[in-house]
């Protein structure tokens, strides 16, 4: 069976081009309609299988969601959205090895539209996932100034907030504190909004900043129980106790069953009524919580002392040995621990002679040299023992906090 | 071109008064001028290009649309359908490629050029249609197959049965197949560039100005007319490469290594079962193709879909790193077996596409081997799977140039240029040093043909004038003295003829004979310059082909050979003999085996 084209073209040039000239367009035109229906019904079911994948997506079942992702993508594969969805993905799917291809279709998206915030945020997202700061930084910079669809404001306070996040979680307090001040002048005005930024704040140890915003809500809905605690809180950590037992007193009264509130307002009256260098307190009152705070010194360090097995009496003795040279059974460690504490032991002997003197100190600086001893046993104690409890735990708080408490 | 018409001769009858030709007919007449053969065939490419662009549009809609139809959107493993679809299409391909479109098995590649060097430009256009059934069934059906090889025959299907139609020269006719099969394997890759090259390279073998321009014309016009319906999107998503210390190609190199091996472990394969295959009985045709769509579906049904079609999805996902490097093993073996069985069993599809697959598989387990013991290389698994693209085209196909300028093309990143060429020379020399048939010419001489081997032709030592050339003569005459003193000079010599320096430049020979008898004719008192012909004898250079000097020894006895900067300056002489002796001693024609 042979097949031949009956031979129909003249051979006069410019009608040869002619008839292909017109032959081309014929062609281009049915070869238009058919990509054309072939394209609507690919775009179906592209559109289809997409709404499939996000079900699957929004189900947590990223796996399947990614296969209805990719089938879409074959259906229409310069769909922007399906490239987005698929990206975002293969990003949740918890395989870092579907990274680099979440990444591809990422910056592949971004090239075409660098201003697209949804597009940088994704990119954003998969920089966090792979604990690069300075990308992840930039490009969730790039999604807070980009081009949002819908709800701008709203969008570039998330994006900001989930950088602050990211960077507090990769332990940069300081960028993070940065943003935070820029996410604090940008708030609506919703309470929400505030007491999120206060917690970044908080998180961020900004406790003064963290105070602001839990006061801001305050402000507006004054028996908010989160912000009573969270102001109290943070009032506390920075070491303004006054605020503190204020706000912690209100939040134990809306919210009795915070047993964190109770232990910090606990803490709190105890460090006001410990404190020696609280203004407005009579030299008596002054004279006597140093006398107490002395007191428990000692009993802080004997019983820091005990605890690691050292003997204060036979430490100070042989102050040689206590000071560093370890004897044969003694570790390194032990021995610079029982130096330490018979060399605090020893200084709270010398001050013991000077408290009597307290009485007609006047304006020398007693109060201070002898509170000093004081602060110098409950951190090394805290250090040594551990976390302290009680009045002690009060005068270590008052040692950290001194200056602000002095004012 | 010419109209018979409009070019009439005949006078105007008397009767008649001579009427001035209107403005249509005078224009016709101009266009008539100016559309000599080189311009038409120019124009002509451009053509091929969008009508070739046009078909494989319609080729892989026609693929794309039997893979949704057959295997759905995207296959999963263990689905019955990878199983069955395959088997089923290979029984319904073998039975058309049996009955009604015998001409289509084999490589298109050869095809054209078999049409170029044998058949004057001479495809069936049934073959285009076969190809284009055949092929959209097979690959569409997940037969281990590519696109480009039937789109490169596609295009030069289009192209020879446009030159038929056209009566154009039989010089241009036989070029129109290959200008078509760069236009159809340009919009198959969405790579102008590798297409014209890889037509130069294995199909041409030469470059002219007015071959690569129509070349380039239809390559171009059809990656145009694709682009506009299919878009612009490159076949991959190129990941980031890199390529930073120069100590890392010796890991490219191991990867050439490796992926020469790997060419010749597939090329000896291919080369090994086709022909038993073909020889068995011709009943067994039938089913060898579904017997190959079998093992394809079973590989796929097993838990690697991915060998199935052309595997360009799967290439993307290895660039990203999607794979491990076992896994990445494993696809280049399987796809190696699948491939080998589906080509050899006489279904219709190319190797590009499997090659290229093969390949980025095998880069990416390579480079990622190679990771594990150098942890400082800094090659991504991405770098490694383009590169390795590259090695296998390199090695397998044994293309060297389309190869670098196809993963240049593939990836637009000419920063993994130097590991490209690295990879692709030793994959190169490794294969050509284990398998001396380059593919194609194995396929051909399969088939019965003997076509000449382009890869041979660039090897072969090119005699040159100056391997055939004689020495510096000791007399040389001058056209600026006497006859008498010339006939002197030379009548106790034994030399026949002797070369004359001409005035101011140019050479002239003459006999001795000649001189004497213009002696003895008492002409003793003209100079030689006088005497001898205006026109001087034509020069040759020392490092042109020895060919040009055939043009002229059985003109002239001697011909001088001079040096290009000066040419007055006598390098030595052609004769008749010389050249004859030289072409004696180095050349015999060979007839190569099939083995």
């Amino acid at each position: 069976m042979s097949w031949t084209l009956p031979k129909l073209v003249p051979r006069s040039a410019p009608v040869i081009l002619l008839i292909l000239t017109l032959a081309a367009a014929s062609g281009f035109a049915a070869v238009s309609h058919l990509v054309s229906r072939y394209n609507l019904n690919q775009q179906a079911r592209g559109r289809r299988l997409y709404a499939a994948g996000l079900t699957e997506a929004s189900a947590g079942h990223f796996d399947d969601a990614i296969d209805a992702f990719r089938a879409a993508l074959t259906c229409d594969p310069t769909n922007s959205q399906y490239q987005l969805s698929l990206a975002r993905a293969l990003r949740d799917s918890g395989d870092p090895r579907l990274l680099d291809e979440a990444e591809s279709y990422l910056i592949a998206l971004w090239q075409r539209a660098p201003q697209d915030a949804a597009i940088n945020l994704a990119l954003a997202r998969v920089a966090a996932h792979r604990g690069s700061i300075e990308d992840a930084t930039r490009y969730y910079h790039n999604a807070m100034y980009g081009v949002w669809n819908s709800d701008p404001d709203a969008n570039r306070n998330r994006a900001r907030v989930e950088l602050i996040q990211f960077l507090l979680k990769k332990n940069a307090p300081a960028q993070a504190e940065s943003e935070i001040m820029a996410l604090a002048t940008a708030l609506p005005a919703d309470p929400a909004s505030h007491l999120q930024t206060a917690q970044l704040f908080a998180q961020a140890q900004d406790y003064a900043g963290a105070l602001t915003q839990y006061e801001d809500v305050l402000r507006v809905d004054p028996e908010n129980p989160v912000a009573l605690t969270g102001a109290g809180e943070a009032a506390y950590r920075s070491g303004n106790y006054a605020a503190a037992q204020r706000y912690l007193r209100l939040a134990a009264n809306t919210n009795p069953q915070e047993a964190k509130v109770h232990e910090l307002l606990f803490t709190t009256d105890l460090i006001l009524r410990a404190n020696p260098f609280r203004s407005h307190i009579s030299d008596a009152e002054r004279n006597r919580r140093i006398t107490a705070a002395f007191a428990q010194a000692e009993d802080r360090l004997t019983e820091c002392a005990q605890k690691n097995g050292v003997d204060l009496a036979s430490a100070a003795a042989t102050p040689k040995s206590a000071s560093g040279e370890a004897s044969a059974d003694t570790t390194p460690t032990a021995a610079s621990t029982a130096s330490a504490l018979a060399a605090l032991q020893a200084r709270w002997t010398a001050t013991k002679a000077d408290l009597k003197h307290l009485s007609s100190a006047g304006e020398t600086d007693l109060p201070d040299t002898i509170m000093d001893v004081v602060f110098q046993i409950e951190q090394q104690t805290a250090a040594t023992c551990g976390q302290p409890e009680g009045l002690d735990l009060a005068l270590l708080l008052i040692s950290q906090k001194r200056e602000a408490l002095s004012q | 071109m010419s109209d018979p018409a409009s070019g009439s001769t005949a006078a105007p009858s008397p009767q008649i008064p001579l009427q001035r030709p209107g403005a249509p007919r005078r224009l016709f007449s101009t266009l008539e001028g100016v559309f000599h053969e080189e311009v038409f065939f120019l124009i002509l490419s451009v053509f091929i290009g969008i009508f070739s662009g046009l078909a494989v549009v319609c080729f892989r809609l026609a693929i794309d649309w039997t893979h949704l139809a057959l295997l759905g959107p995207l296959p999963n493993s263990h689905s019955w359908r990878l199983f069955a679809v395959p088997a089923l299409a290979g029984l319904v391909v073998a039975a058309l490629v049996l009955h009604v479109f015998p001409g289509i098995r084999g490589s298109g590649v050869n095809q054209t050029k078999a049409a170029l060097y044998i058949f004057n430009g001479f495809i069936p256009f049934r073959t285009a249609i076969g190809k284009f059934i055949c092929a959209g069934i097979a690959i569409g059906s997940g037969q281990s197959l590519g696109p480009e090889d039937p789109s490169l025959q596609i295009g030069a299907s289009i192209a020879s049965a446009l030159g038929r139609q056209l009566d154009i020269s039989r010089e241009k006719l036989r070029l129109m197949a290959p200008v078509g099969a760069a236009a159809g394997l340009a919009a198959a890759f969405n790579a102008p560039i590798s297409a014209v090259l890889f037509v130069i390279e294995e199909v041409i073998g030469r470059w002219s100005a007015g071959i690569l321009g129509s070349v380039v014309l239809s390559a171009v016009s059809s990656v145009v007319i694709v682009r506009w319906f299919l878009g612009s999107e490159p076949l991959f998503r190129i990941p980031v490469t890199t390529f930073k210390r120069p100590t890392e190609l010796l890991a490219y190199a191991v990867l050439g290594i490796v992926g020469g091996l790997a060419s010749v472990l597939f090329a000896k394969s291919i080369g090994y079962l086709r022909p038993r295959l073909k020889a068995l009985p011709r009943w067994t045709h039938y089913f060898q193709p579904a017997l190959a769509g079998l093992l394809v579906g079973l590989i796929a049904f097993l838990g690697a879909p991915q060998v199935m079609g052309a595997g360009y999805d799967s290439m993307d996902q290895a660039m990203h790193g999607q794979f491990g490097w076992r896994f990445l093993a494993i696809l280049a073996i399987l796809k190696i077996v699948a491939t080998t069985f589906s080509f050899v069993s006489g279904t219709p599809g190319g190797m590009f596409a499997p090659t290229l697959f093969i390949g980025a598989m095998l880069g990416g387990a390579v480079g990622d081997i190679e990771r594990i013991f150098f942890p400082h290389l800094t090659g991504s698994t991405g770098t490694y799977v383009l590169v390795g693209m590259g090695v296998l085209f390199a090695g397998f196909l044994r293309v060297p140039m389309t190869s670098v300028f196809m993963v240049l093309e593939v990836s637009g990143n000419y920063e993994i240029i130097v590991p490209v060429i690295v990879a692709n020379t030793f994959s190169y020399l490794v294969s050509r040093a284990l398998q001396s048939i380059p593919i194609f010419d194995l396929l051909t001489r399969q088939d019965g043909l003997i076509l000449p081997s382009l890869e041979e032709d660039r090897e072969e030592a090119i005699l040159r004038v100056e391997d055939a050339m004689l020495p510096v003569p000791k007399t040389i005459l001058n056209a600026q003295d006497y006859v008498d003193a010339n006939a002197r000079r030379v009548q106790d010599l034994t030399d026949s003829t002797f070369l004359v320096r001409m005035h101011p430049s140019g050479w002239s020979v003459i006999s001795r004979e000649q001189l004497l008898r213009l002696f003895r004719e008492g002409k003793g008192e003209h100079t030689l310059s006088s005497i001898l012909p205006v026109q001087c004898l034509p020069s040759l250079y020392p490092d042109l082909p020895l060919d040009a000097a055939l043009r002229y020894v059985n003109d002239y006895p001697l011909v001088p050979v001079v040096n290009r900067a000066n040419s007055r300056q006598l390098e030595g002489v052609i004769s008749r003999e010389s050249v004859f002796e030289k072409y004696g001693s180095s050349r015999a024609i060979q007839v190569p085996s099939a083995d």
